[in-house]
């Protein structure tokens, strides 16, 4: 019979007691408690200039290999540099075969078309790969016995909940990027017969693709970095997952929004794929400030968005990277020509949505990807954002 | 004793479900046929028993189908801010267009869609403050009127205007032509104006709202003028802001505003940055589809204006909206 009480290592119970005396003075678990307040100082300078370093780095092809060249004071102070250049998916071999080679199709078709809630996560303190078994069987267990102690749960279901973690091997991109978490919740009905397809309620993703190397070895070893938590499910669900993931591997959670920068950036990115798969729209909305609020939607022909950005395009950009310049260019292309016709800046709102068919994103934290082409990508864009929300 | 069957107790339901239940009194007090019967029922119990105790008494009357259309009509008179709204214009008038009355279109109109369409059910009921409202529930020849998405259509004798909702394509063509022949009327053709509220588009596409009308000689707009630097610097930003406000309301009108929830824009134009010379030299137009909504949408540009979030003088394209009392435009170059 299992039980709350999941600490199988007397260890364990120790480290965690002291890891919580340490963050209560400083909230900080990690390793870099004396350089926090300087990362943080550096980290807040750099967010206010997120062009910095372009030029340099837009000729690397490889991501990492820019990273790596990039040594700073500190080694998080760089960490938005990062956005200004992008990995976009290469237009002779499309993503799409590349994805369903690395990954089992199954698994990807699990991630495609759902509405995701995006979180941040803190490292994992002893999180094995290897004993997802074990852990599907404890969250489990610690569902069903929160149900008990009176907890918020579904009503009807509660009976049945049946917890289960794998590994999706192959979305991790490099070396030090931990595989990817999958959980999923089932529920069988009470009454079921032997052959019933238990009903999954409840999903969830742990992933980190492509995080920032520098960060990701400076963690001891005895944690795991999967900063990002896409979740798809009963909101009181997600909390009973979060609060065992919380007390069983000592980390931190915090809701992920999508700022306006990365929006736009999702905008490029999917009007970047337009040649190799039909977006068929790409619509952005603002919200201005108006009384009462108005939103203002803009749905732009595919193949026009498509010469649009073709004519910000910068000439000496290598094939496969896009710089943030182009991204701002061409947003404010958009905004120009509407702001030629209806005389109205949209520069005064905030963007809040942006869709094409490739997916939806939503500045509240909300992601919907609907082509395995483009699942890498987002999910790099995303651990980046992860990352930097991360409180250090 | 007679009693009803189970489609028409599952359109009273249904309808009864729809009306809150602090209105229900009210409006089936306004049902003659219920007069009698209204001191026996008891208004203060929770609506599921309400409902079942309305039941029993409809089918000791064995209401029929009819009775409880006459009930809907009367709940959406009172409430007709409900569904889409699309109003639609009458024009070639006949020379007998104006005298054409109450009965004479409630007969024609019924002959005339009953020989397009005999499975149809049709209700004409006039209102209180001139209008016509017709509710059509539509059949075939193989299944019976649907009362449960019926289509209803307003009109104002006399005007050119009707304003209809729930109406599917198919329906369409037969609708306007026994509106056309019932009105005599030459064509009818869709105004391009449409939200929520009946009253807004009533009022909007009869002019019925405070509009306020351009001078005639426009002062001059303070836009240009240099920072000031004098101590009057509060006096001038108050004229700024006056000349704002009135710019505002001779765009989009005075006072209180009909509440319209969208105005699409479809964009034909060339693309306009002076920057993009690529772009800006191509022939084909940047296409694309511009949507406003907010919760009263006049409302909101009229303050985009008025506050500065929108430059002046105002863009052509935003007060048509009022000016050419539509809410859907394409837009081409000339």
């Amino acid at each position: 019979m299992w039980t709350t009480n999941l600490h199988q290592h007397n260890d364990f119970d120790i480290l965690t007691t002291e890891l919580h005396h340490g963050k209560a003075q400083c909230s900080n678990p990690l390793p870099i408690v004396l350089e926090a307040n300087k990362v943080m100082e550096e980290l807040n300078r750099t967010l206010r200039t997120p062009c910095n370093n372009v030029k340099e780095r837009r000729s690397r092809r490889r991501y990492s290999r820019a990273m790596r060249s990039c040594v700073e004071p500190t080694y998080l102070g760089y960490t938005p540099g990062h956005q200004t250049v992008l990995r976009i998916p290469n237009k002779r071999t499309p993503k799409t075969r590349e994805v369903t080679n690395q990954v089992d199709p199954a698994q990807v078709a699990l991630l495609v078309k759902k509405q995701w809630h995006l979180s941040y996560v803190t490292p994992l303190y002893q999180f094995r790969h290897t004993m997802v078994k074990t852990y599907s069987k404890e969250l489990s267990a610690f569902i069903a016995s929160e149900k008990q102690h009176g907890l918020a749960i579904e009503i009807g279901r509660e009976l049945g909940l049946k917890a289960n973690i794998s590994v999706v091997n192959g979305l991790a991109e490099m070396e030090r990027d931990a595989e990817t978490v999958f959980i999923q919740i089932l529920s069988k009905p009470m009454f079921a017969v032997k052959d019933d397809v238990p009903n999954v309620v409840w999903s969830g993703l742990l992933t980190c693709v492509n995080g920032d190397l520098d960060y990701l070895q400076s963690l001891p070893p005895e944690f795991v970095s999967l900063p990002l938590l896409c979740t798809s499910g009963s909101e009181s669900l997600t909390v009973l997952v979060k609060s065992w993931f919380k007390k069983t591997f000592d980390c931190c959670f915090g809701p992920l929004g999508i700022n306006a920068t990365n929006l736009q950036w999702l905008a490029a990115l999917w009007t970047v794929c337009h040649p190799t798969r039909n977006i068929q729209y790409l619509k952005l909305s603002w919200e201005l400030p108006t009384q009462p609020p108005m939103d203002v939607t803009y749905r732009v022909d595919p193949e026009c968005a498509w010469k649009l950005w073709d004519s910000v395009r910068q000439e000496n950009t290598t094939e496969d990277c896009i710089s943030i310049e182009e991204v701002t260019n061409f947003i404010r292309g958009l905004q120009t020509n509407f702001f030629r016709h209806f005389s109205l800046d949209l520069a005064a709102g905030s963007l809040r949505t942006v869709s094409t068919a490739l997916g939806s994103a939503h500045h509240s934290g909300k992601i919907q990807i609907a082509s395995p082409d483009f699942i890498i990508t987002a999910l790099q864009l995303l651990t980046e954002c992860a990352l930097l929300k991360m409180p250090i | 004793m007679l009693s009803m069957d189970d489609s028409t107790k599952f359109i009273l339901k249904r309808l009864i479900r729809r009306i809150p239940l602090q209105m229900l009194q009210k409006t089936l007090s306004k049902w003659t046929y219920l007069r009698e019967d209204l001191d026996s029922l008891d208004f203060k119990q929770s609506k599921y028993i309400f409902t079942e105790c309305l039941l029993s008494l409809f089918e000791e009357k064995g209401t029929t189908v009819k009775r409880i259309t006459e009930l809907e009509m009367i709940y959406v008179i009172e409430n007709p801010n409900q569904g889409m709204w699309h109003g639609f214009q009458l024009s070639d008038a006949e020379e007998d267009a104006p005298t054409v009355d109450l009965i004479q279109f409630k007969e024609q109109f019924k002959a005339h869609l009953i020989e397009l369409n005999s499975h149809v059910s049709i209700k004409i009921k006039k209102h209180t403050d001139e209008a016509i409202w017709i509710r059509i529930a539509w059949g075939s020849n193989f299944t019976n009127p649907n009362h449960l998405k019926p289509t209803y259509a307003v009109h104002h004798l006399q005007t050119p205007y009707v304003f209809v909702n729930g109406l599917s394509l198919k329906h369409k063509p037969l609708l306007f032509q026994a509106l056309v022949l019932a009105t005599r009327y030459g064509s009818m053709k869709d105004a391009h104006l449409s939200g929520r509220k009946l009253t807004a588009i009533r009022d909007l596409l009869m002019r019925q709202y405070q509009q306020m009308f351009p001078t005639k000689h426009p002062r001059p707009l303070q836009e240009k003028n240099p920072v000031p630097t004098n101590p009057k610097i509060e006096k001038e930003q108050a004229v700024n802001t006056e000349n704002r406000m009135q710019v505002a309301c001779e765009a989009f009108g005075d006072g209180k505003l009909p509440e319209l929830q969208k105005a699409v824009y479809q964009l034909e134009t060339k693309f306009r940055d002076d920057s993009n010379k690529t772009l800006k030299s191509r022939e084909e137009p940047f296409r694309g589809v511009v949507e406003f909504s907010s919760t009263n949408l006049l409302e909101s540009l009229r303050h985009a204006v008025s506050s500065g979030i929108a430059a002046t003088p105002v863009s052509a394209l935003l007060p048509a909206i009022t000016q050419k009392r539509r809410n859907r435009f394409i837009i081409t170059d000339k």
